[in-house]
């Protein structure tokens, strides 16, 4: 159970294939939810676990940052994925999935106040209480603001890590999308965050659309997200980053062309 | 009393004596006959699968029917071919290079309008595949109709001997002498003939190709959802020739429903295989009688 290091590709049923057939990856992230906790694992992820690739179970239903207590059995399946992949770590999102018995279906930001801060942090360290491995906590894209935001982005998620002691799964497009989507300065919100925390970086594609950036992840990933890879990497350059995409699977040689550029900017030996 | 002649019997032997005979018979023949299949059905080893193009492993795995598809999943994913609103196949392009002759023949049959299900009983198609198998033939991989003959042989003695003790019964029941022991003999002779008549068309080799590359193509399977692009078009067939239809309506499900492409017509496992081994032996017999030898619980077979 390595650490994730170097450049890392997001493990999906649809490309296990293409997936399978890079020689020099090191790491890779699952769906938490899709590995089922107990009966066969996937065929394709036993056989990276065979090859010592380091395998990240990424939880999207846990709903952190909801007012209600996290879900102990949802906890658990997270527990035991962590344990069945030998993981080094799991990641989630800061943000709520659920409200009021009430399924959103989507990632939903939270309002950057105290009292979320309080909450997330509660729900934090009772994940943290079952789970065999350390947890990084990824910020999540969003297209508005609360209106009764106390905290600024930097100083809300620097806040969250110091009490809980979690890592940081940035997502570098995420960063890119926000920034571009308020008109404010993605190097100056890096300049501020915990860069030294980070476990590893999301890098996905997205696409303007109606005046937005969307992070898509099924589109390329463009060039200004690379540029601010670039200059991260220039800041603290993380262990590890991972290419993140869920949909419009590319040609092998696209997604091939992907991985190498991740692997140009970061400096990390290409996986290809 | 071991009376080998004796006035009343039929054809002048005895029955135990007949029965020994006619059971010793079997044996040999259904012994020498799993020897001789086992060495034929076993192909040739050490045979690379990865060496198999996609319309070879079709063909091994679901003969003619899934070797078309594939060749016209491929056709369609490079766009030589389409298909009409009124279920017609056509050609929407040029045909590739480097293309099997297979592939020709399907393109040709579509610039003549056939409807997909109608490929098979084509004339240039029919040809392609005859072409097609006995290349497999020549790699050990399916047998060909000679080998079959061969292999199916041993049947052919066992309905002999079936024969002969059918025509020793009618002359014993008529004779008056009893019977209920060859009758036994023979139920077991007809048993082993029919099993020994089954032959699959695919030798162990190739089977051995098969499980290789359904395993290490597992991620091509339609329950995986596969990224065919991603695959490229070398995907897509192998796709097609390891998981059949159902990996064409996942590549192109506008496609295939157009094209009236059965949904069932998946990989079926080909052909009744019984391959040489203790499983597919008959004969096991009782030789009782006056001889002595095995008594009730069946002895050899």
């Amino acid at each position: 159970m390595t650490p994730p290091h170097g450049v890392g590709i997001g493990w999906r049923t649809e490309i296990a294939g293409f997936v399978a057939g890079l020689p020099g990856l090191r790491f890779v992230e699952v769906v938490a939810e899709s590995v089922p906790a107990d009966g066969p694992l996937p065929d394709g992820l036993v056989a990276l676990r065979e090859r010592d690739v380091a395998v990240v179970p990424h939880g999207v239903r846990l709903s952190l940052g909801g007012a209600e207590p996290v879900e102990p059995a949802r906890v658990a399946h997270l527990a035991s994925v962590a344990r069945r992949l030998d993981a080094p770590l799991v990641s989630e999102h800061i943000a709520f999935v659920r409200a009021g018995g009430r399924e959103a279906g989507h990632l939903l930001p939270l309002p950057r106040s105290r009292g979320a801060v309080d909450a997330t942090c509660a729900n934090v360290a009772r994940a943290q209480a079952e789970l065999p491995v350390p947890i990084a906590l990824e910020p999540i894209a969003a297209l508005f603001d609360w209106p009764d935001d106390e905290l600024d982005e930097a100083e809300f998620l620097t806040e969250i890590l110091d009490r809980t002691g979690a890592l940081l799964l940035l997502d570098v497009a995420n960063v890119y999308a926000n920034a571009r989507n308020r008109g404010t300065d993605p190097l100056a919100l890096l300049d501020r965050l915990p860069l030294d925390r980070i476990a590893y970086l999301h890098v996905a594609g997205g696409a303007e659309h109606g005046g937005f950036y969307h992070d898509t992840h099924t589109h390329p990933v463009p060039s200004p997200v690379l540029d601010l890879l670039g200059e991260l990497c220039a800041r603290h350059r993380p262990p590890a980053l991972l290419l993140e995409r869920d949909g419009h699977y590319p040609p092998a040689p696209e997604l091939r062309a992907e991985l190498d550029a991740l692997a140009g900017v970061s400096g990390y030996p290409v996986v290809t | 009393m071991t009376v080998l002649a004796a006035t009343g019997d039929t054809w002048g032997i005895s029955s135990p004596a007949f029965l020994g005979l006619y059971l010793l018979a079997a044996l040999v023949t259904v012994a020498g006959t799993l020897v001789h299949r086992s060495r034929i059905l076993a192909g040739q080893r050490g045979l690379a699968a990865d060496q198999l193009g996609p319309q070879q492993v079709a063909y091994l795995n679901g003969g003619d029917q899934v070797a078309v598809l594939t060749a016209l999943g491929g056709l369609r994913g490079s766009g030589a071919v389409g298909v009409r609103p009124d279920r017609l196949l056509t050609v929407g392009g040029q045909l590739p290079s480097g293309v099997t002759p297979l592939d020709q023949a399907v393109y040709h049959a579509a610039r003549r309008n056939l409807r997909s299900r109608d490929l098979g009983r084509d004339e240039w198609v029919g040809r392609a595949l005859t072409e097609l198998r006995e290349g497999l033939q020549r790699q050990g991989l399916a047998l060909s109709p000679d080998q079959r003959r061969s292999a199916r042989r041993g049947s052919r003695v066992l309905f002999g001997l079936l024969a002969l003790g059918m025509f020793r019964t009618i002359a014993g029941l008529s004779n008056g002498r009893p019977v209920g022991f060859l009758v036994i003999a023979l139920v077991a002779v007809a048993g082993a003939a029919l099993l020994l008549g089954r032959v699959p068309w695919r030798t162990r080799a190739a089977d051995a190709a098969l499980r290789d590359l359904r395993r290490r193509n597992a991620h091509l399977a339609p329950a995986s959802a596969p990224a065919y692009a991603t695959y490229g078009p070398a995907g897509a067939a192998m796709g097609v020739a390891l998981f059949g239809a159902a990996s064409l309506w996942a590549l192109d499900p506008g496609f295939a429903e157009q094209a009236e492409i059965q949904r069932q017509a998946t990989a079926s496992s080909g052909g009744a295989s019984c391959g040489g081994g203790s499983s597919c032996g008959g004969g096991s017999s009782d030789g009782g009688g006056g001889g002595g030898g095995c008594g009730g619980g069946g002895c050899g077979g």
